[in-house]
C-alpha cells in the first residue's frame, strides 16, 4: 500500500485558493489530491464549454456525469449543479443548459470556474470517509454509512489521525450500519478492506496537510471489489 | 515552567493558609479546620497581618516572614489581591492553591488577573492550582484544602482511586457520596480555571504515584489536547484511567461541522481522544459511582463474558438483559460443563446462564455453585444475585462467597435488590470486599466498567 501524501500539490492548491480569498478547494483539486494518495476516483476532465464537454465524454466513455465547479457552491446537488447518467451528446447538450439555469436560479452570485465531466460510477453502497482538524486534539477521521442515514441517525465513528489499518477496521465496526457492508440478508459482502485503506490514507493526508481544515469523501461508493470516491470536498484552515 | 514534578503539591512538608482567621464561616477558617482536622502532619502556618495567632498557631504577617519558606500555600483572599501576594512570596513558595473565585469565570478584569498569574508561573514563580477551585483532598498526605465543613461534606477514607476534576461542586459531591458508600480515595484534585496545573500535569504525577491504582477524570473541556493524549496514554499503560465527559450535547449542537450535519462536533473527538489514549469512557454520574464501587473492591476483568448466578429466576433474567444492554456477553455454558454441574446439584436447579439455584439453596451450595461454574476460562466475571427471601441463607453466605471469589481469581459482583432486611446484609458483603449493587442495571454497569467498557456491540 502506498502511503505517500502529495504534500507539494496540496500546499500548492491551498496556497493558490487562499491567495484568491477562497475558503474551499474545488472538486477536481480535491480529487487530484486523493488520486495522489492512491484513493480511487472516477475518470474526470475539467471543461470550459459544451463542445469540450462532449469531446471529453466521448473520450471517457458514456454514461457520464456533469458537475458545476465553483468555490462558491459547496453543495452542488442542492444547487442543481450535478446531473447524472448522461448517455450521449444529446443528453449532455440538454443537461448543460439545464444546469446553467439551475445554478443561475439557486446561486445567482456564484462565480463558475468550469464544469466537470466525469465517468459515471455504477451504484454500490455509499459510505462517508471524512476528517477534520480539531483545535484541541488535531486531525481526526470519521467513518459513516452514507446517504440520508448519516444526517438523520448520526451513525458515525471517529479516531484521531493518523490511524493504522487495525484502527480503521475497528472504527468501521462501531457504526450500526456496518452490517450493510458485511452482506446483509444474503447480499454479497463489500470490499471492507478497500474502505479501511481509504480511511488510513485520508487520515495521513489530514495529518500532513495543515492547510486543510476539513476533508470529506461523500459518497465513497463501495463494491464487492474496490471503492470509488465519487464526490469530495475540502475546507481550508 | 520551573518544576514539572508536583510532589510538593501532594506531599508538602508545610502549608500556609493566606488570609487565615478564627472568624467562623470564613473560607480560610474552614480550610484551617480542614487541615487541622484531617491530621496533616507537616507544619501549618496561618498568614494574616491582622492576627497574632489563629487556632492557637503563630500567625505570620506574610509568607515572606516564614523563615524556611513553605511548600504549599492556600490563597483564600479576594481575587485582585492574589497576584501581588504571590509575587511577593516568590522564592519562599513552591506551590499555590488559589481557591478564590472572581477570575476568568467572571469578567474581563478577572481574565486580566489570570493573565498576571500565568506570567508569575512563566517567570519561575510557584506552580498554581486554580483559581476558582477546591484544591486537594489527599487521604495519604492528609492535605485537605476543601472549604466545606466536614459536617456537610464528609471525606472518604483512604483508598486507591484518584479523582481529577475541574468542577469543585462535582469534587465535593462525589467525595461526600463516596464517603457515605464507604468507598475510599487516594487523592482528589479540583483544579478549577487551571491557569497552570491541568489534567495532564496531574496525570503525569499520578502515573508514577504508588498510592493510586486507578484514575477517574470528570471532564468539561480538555486543555492542551495532544499533551493530554500523551499523558493519559502513559498513565493508562500503568493503571486504569476512566473519564466522564460532561457537556456532551452542548458541544454537539454548537460545534457541528460546517458542511455535514453528520459530524456532530467536539464530543466525538473527545471519544476518539479517549480511545487513542486508552481511557475508558464512563456514561455519567451513576456509572462513575458504580465503577468506583466495583473497582475499589475488585480487579479489572479480562473480558466481557459474565456468568449470572441467582436464587431467583426473574432477577437473573433481568440481570442478563441489563448485561446485554451494557454490551456484555451472557453466553450459555458448554455442554460439558452443564453435564458436570448437573451431576453435582439437585435436578431442579436450572443449569445455564443465568444459573437458577431456586429458593431452596443454602449458603454452602450457593458458594459451591459459584466456584464450580466459574472454573475454567469460559467466563471473565460473575454477578451473584443473592435474594434474601428464601429461608436457608444466613449471614455466613458473604464470607463463603468471598472465599470462593478469591479462589476463582476473577471479579465477583453482588446484586441484592430488596428492602430493609436485604439492605442490612449489604455491609456483610462489603466487609469481605464484595461490591454490592441494588439493581440489575447498576450491577451490569459496574461489570461493564470492569470489562473496560469493551463489550460487544449489538
Amino acid at each position: 500500500m502506498c502511503l505517500d501524501v502529495d504534500k507539494k500539490s496540496i500546499d500548492k492548491f491551498v496556497g493558490e485558493a487562499k491567495g484568491q480569498g477562497f475558503r474551499t478547494l474545488i472538486e477536481p483539486e480535491v480529487k487530484i489530491i486523493l488520486k495522489a494518495s492512491e484513493i480511487p476516483v472516477p475518470k474526470f476532465k475539467v471543461v470550459k464549454d459544451m463542445a469540450e464537454a462532449v469531446e471529453e465524454a466521448e473520450h471517457i466513455g458514456y454514461p457520464v456525469v456533469l458537475k458545476v465547479i465553483s468555490h462558491d457552491i459547496l453543495h452542488k446537488s442542492e444547487a442543481g449543479g450535478v446531473i447524472t447518467n448522461l448517455k450521449d451528446m444529446k443528453d449532455i447538450e440538454s443537461a448543460w443548459s439545464e444546469m446553467l439555469f439551475n445554478v443561475a436560479d439557486n446561486v445567482p452570485t456564484a462565480s463558475i470556474e468550469g464544469f466537470l465531466v466525469e465517468e459515471m460510477a455504477p451504484p454500490g453502497i455509499e459510505v462517508i470517509v471524512g476528517g477534520l482538524r480539531d483545535e484541541q486534539f488535531g486531525p481526526a477521521v470519521m467513518f459513516g454509512i452514507g446517504g440520508v442515514a448519516v444526517e438523520l441517525l448520526k451513525d458515525t465513528s471517529f479516531r484521531l489521525a493518523p490511524v493504522e489499518k487495525k484502527e480503521a477496521l475497528e472504527m468501521m465496526t462501531e457504526v450500526k450500519g456496518y452490517r450493510l457492508l458485511t452482506g446483509l440478508r444474503g447480499a454479497e459482502p463489500r470490499d471492507i478492506d478497500a474502505v479501511s485503506d481509504v480511511i488510513v490514507k485520508l487520515s495521513r493526508i489530514l495529518d500532513s496537510a495543515d492547510g486543510v481544515k476539513e476533508l470529506e469523501i461523500n459518497p465513497l461508493v463501495v463494491y464487492e471489489k474496490g471503492v470509488v470516491a465519487v464526490d469530495a470536498r475540502a475546507i481550508l484552515a | 515552567m520551573n518544576e514539572r514534578k508536583l510532589d510538593f503539591l501532594f506531599k508538602p512538608r508545610s502549608i500556609a493558609v493566606v488570609g487565615a482567621s478564627d472568624v467562623p464561616g470564613k473560607l480560610s477558617t474552614i480550610i484551617m479546620d480542614s487541615l487541622v482536622d484531617s491530621g496533616f502532619k507537616g507544619s501549618i502556618y496561618p498568614v494574616n497581618p491582622k492576627h497574632q495567632t489563629v487556632r492557637s498557631l503563630k500567625c505570620y504577617p506574610s509568607i515572606e516572614e516564614i523563615e524556611d519558606g513553605v511548600d504549599l500555600a492556600v490563597f483564600a483572599v479576594p481575587a485582585p489581591l492574589t497576584p501581588g501576594l504571590l509575587k511577593r512570596a516568590n522564592g519562599k513558595l513552591k506551590g499555590a492553591i488559589i481557591v478564590s473565585g472572581g477570575f476568568g469565570e467572571m469578567d474581563e478584569a478577572g481574565r486580566g488577573l489570570e493573565g498576571e498569574l500565568k506570567e508569575i508561573v512563566k517567570n519561575g514563580g510557584p506552580r498554581i492550582i486554580g483559581p476558582n477551585c477546591m484544591g486537594i483532598y489527599d487521604s495519604i498526605s492528609k492535605v485537605d484544602t476543601f472549604f466545606l465543613s466536614r459536617e456537610r461534606i464528609k471525606r472518604p477514607k483512604r483508598g486507591s482511586i484518584s479523582i481529577l476534576t475541574q468542577s469543585g461542586s462535582f469534587a465535593s459531591t462525589a467525595m461526600d457520596e463516596l464517603a457515605a458508600e464507604g468507598i475510599g480515595v487516594a487523592r482528589l484534585i479540583s483544579y478549577g480555571n487551571r491557569v497552570d496545573v491541568n489534567e495532564s500535569d496531574c496525570l503525569d504525577f499520578l502515573a508514577g504515584d504508588r498510592a493510586t491504582k486507578a484514575v477517574l477524570l470528570y471532564i468539561e473541556a480538555i486543555d492542551e489536547g495532544r499533551r493530554f493524549i500523551e499523558s493519559a496514554s502513559r498513565c493508562a499503560a500503568k493503571k486504569t484511567v476512566m473519564a466522564v465527559k460532561v457537556g456532551r450535547h452542548a458541544e454537539g449542537a454548537l460545534a457541528a461541522m460546517s458542511h455535514t450535519g453528520a459530524i456532530s462536533g467536539r464530543y466525538e473527538i473527545y471519544k476518539a481522544a479517549f480511545k487513542k489514549a486508552g481511557v475508558i469512557e464512563l456514561e455519567g454520574y451513576e456509572e462513575f459511582i458504580d465503577g468506583c464501587r466495583a473497582f475499589t473492591m475488585q480487579e479489572m476483568a479480562k473480558g466481557p463474558r459474565v456468568l449470572i448466578i441467582t436464587d431467583g429466576g426473574g432477577i437473573g433474567v433481568a440481570i442478563a438483559d441489563a448485561c446485554m444492554d451494557s454490551d456484555l456477553c451472557v453466553e450459555s455454558l458448554t455442554e460439558e460443563k452443564k453435564q458436570a454441574l448437573k451431576a453435582i446439584f439437585p435436578p431442579y436447579y436450572t443449569i445455564g446462564n443465568p444459573m437458577d439455584l431456586t429458593g431452596s439453596v443454602n449458603d454452602e451450595l450457593f458458594a459451591e455453585a459459584l466456584e464450580k461454574s466459574m472454573e475454567g476460562s469460559e467466563f471473565d466475571m460473575a454477578i451473584v444475585a443473592a435474594l434474601w427471601g428464601p429461608p436457608n441463607l444466613t449471614d455466613r453466605l458473604p464470607g463463603l462467597l468471598a472465599e470462593k471469589a478469591e479462589r476463582i481469581g476473577k471479579p465477583v459482583l453482588i446484586c441484592t435488590p430488596g428492602g430493609k432486611y436485604t439492605r442490612r446484609k449489604k455491609k456483610l458483603f462489603e466487609k469481605r470486599k464484595l461490591p454490592v449493587f441494588s439493581s440489575p442495571e447498576s450491577a451490569a454497569r459496574a461489570a461493564s466498567v470492569l470489562a473496560g467498557k469493551k463489550g460487544v456491540k449489538r
